[in-house]
């Protein structure tokens, strides 16, 4: 049943009625959303570093020894990976807002490059860490192994858990890249209607800066060397 | 609409200088092990990334200049803040149940 149009009607300080018009266009409204978006996902990321800190207090030399064996030689190619990756998204954008659509394009390719680049290498690190008996649910982490202390494997659970839902996310950036390179073609995303661009890019940019925090806690506190590891 | 304009050659030139700013910053951390604050490679590593972060968050996310966003991002990173000092600050160093809780007494914890 097609129900008849009534439209929404707001009135001013003075008194005067207004017809509200669409939001489609509401480029602040668009921003701010995307925004309290990424507040849940830093507290997400929040709750998940804060288990990490309280395991990480409860068993600091295991957390080092741990660290000091992941390979920081791939764990600092996809920290750069990304860092570049973030430039080529801004760039793209900015590209949009001056109009070179045909740049912009190019610029989410190059984006959409870097980020499979990330996930491949993530996968070798997975790979050999799998190959090394270390892996969740797996080996040296099955809770009646004597293999590993008790606190690395607290760390390589946190590690896996928390790369592995930064990889989610890098994924469905990937994804949400290719969707916004056929709004794109089909004209809805332009110079002058780009909230979604921005908006993607602003995913992409907190993406990115998990990774920040990511890369050092886990890479990077045990890189003065640890007494063991796996 | 996004009605603000732009200086195509000037915005570049930020992004460039940013991406600049953070390759250095992630050399630091490379090297900062190795180098100063030794004795205290969390605590480094933890100020290298915050100024990583601040950088990407004013520049890369545009927040400089955002009253009302940037304001909702202090106060989730304060709630945040609230938590961490919560448990880390006064639950961990008051724990009761070491000797109940299995991630602390587990058998080859140390």
């Amino acid at each position: 049943m097609a129900h008849a149009y009534v439209p929404e009607i707001a009135i001013d300080r003075e008194g005067n009625e207004h017809e509200v018009q669409g939001w489609q266009d509401d480029f602040y409204g668009g921003k701010l959303g995307f925004w309290l978006f990424m507040l849940t996902e830093v507290m997400m990321f929040g709750g998940m570093f804060l288990a990490l800190a309280y395991y990480n207090t409860l068993h600091p030399q295991d957390y080092i020894n741990a660290s000091a064996s992941l390979n920081r030689l791939l764990g600092g190619t996809n920290t750069v990976i990304l860092l570049v990756s973030a430039l080529t998204m801004g760039l793209g954008l900015l590209k949009m807002r001056v109009g070179d659509v045909k740049g912009a394009k190019l610029m989410i390719w190059a984006t959409i490059i870097l980020a499979t680049a990330f996930l491949i290498i993530k996968g070798f690190e997975w790979t050999a860490e799998y190959h090394h008996g270390v892996f969740l649910m797996h080996d040296k982490l099955l809770a009646d192994s004597t293999a590993l202390p008790f606190g690395q494997k607290l760390f390589f659970g946190m590690y896996f858990t928390m790369t592995g839902l930064h990889g989610l996310h890098i994924i469905i950036g990937i994804g949400l890249m290719i969707w916004l390179l056929k709004r794109i073609n089909a004209n809805k995303v332009r110079q002058d209607h780009h909230i979604l661009y921005w908006n993607i890019a602003l995913y992409w940019d907190i993406v990115h800066l998990i990774w920040v925090f990511v890369f050092p806690y886990f890479y990077m506190i045990g890189a003065a060397g640890g007494t063991g590891g796996h | 609409m996004d009605t603000k304009t732009i200086d195509y050659q000037k915005e570049r030139v930020v992004y460039y200088k940013v991406l600049v700013g953070l390759l250095l910053l992630t050399a630091v951390t490379f090297v900062q092990p190795h180098m100063f604050m030794t004795h205290s490679t969390f605590l480094a590593q933890m100020l290298i990334a915050v100024a990583k972060a601040w950088l990407i968050v004013m520049y890369y996310m545009h927040l400089k200049g955002e009253k009302l966003i940037g304001a909702s991002v202090i106060f989730a990173l304060f709630l945040v803040a609230v938590f961490f000092v919560i448990v880390i600050g006064v639950d961990v160093p008051n724990f009761q149940y070491a000797t109940d809780s299995y991630i602390t007494s587990a058998p080859n914890a140390n």
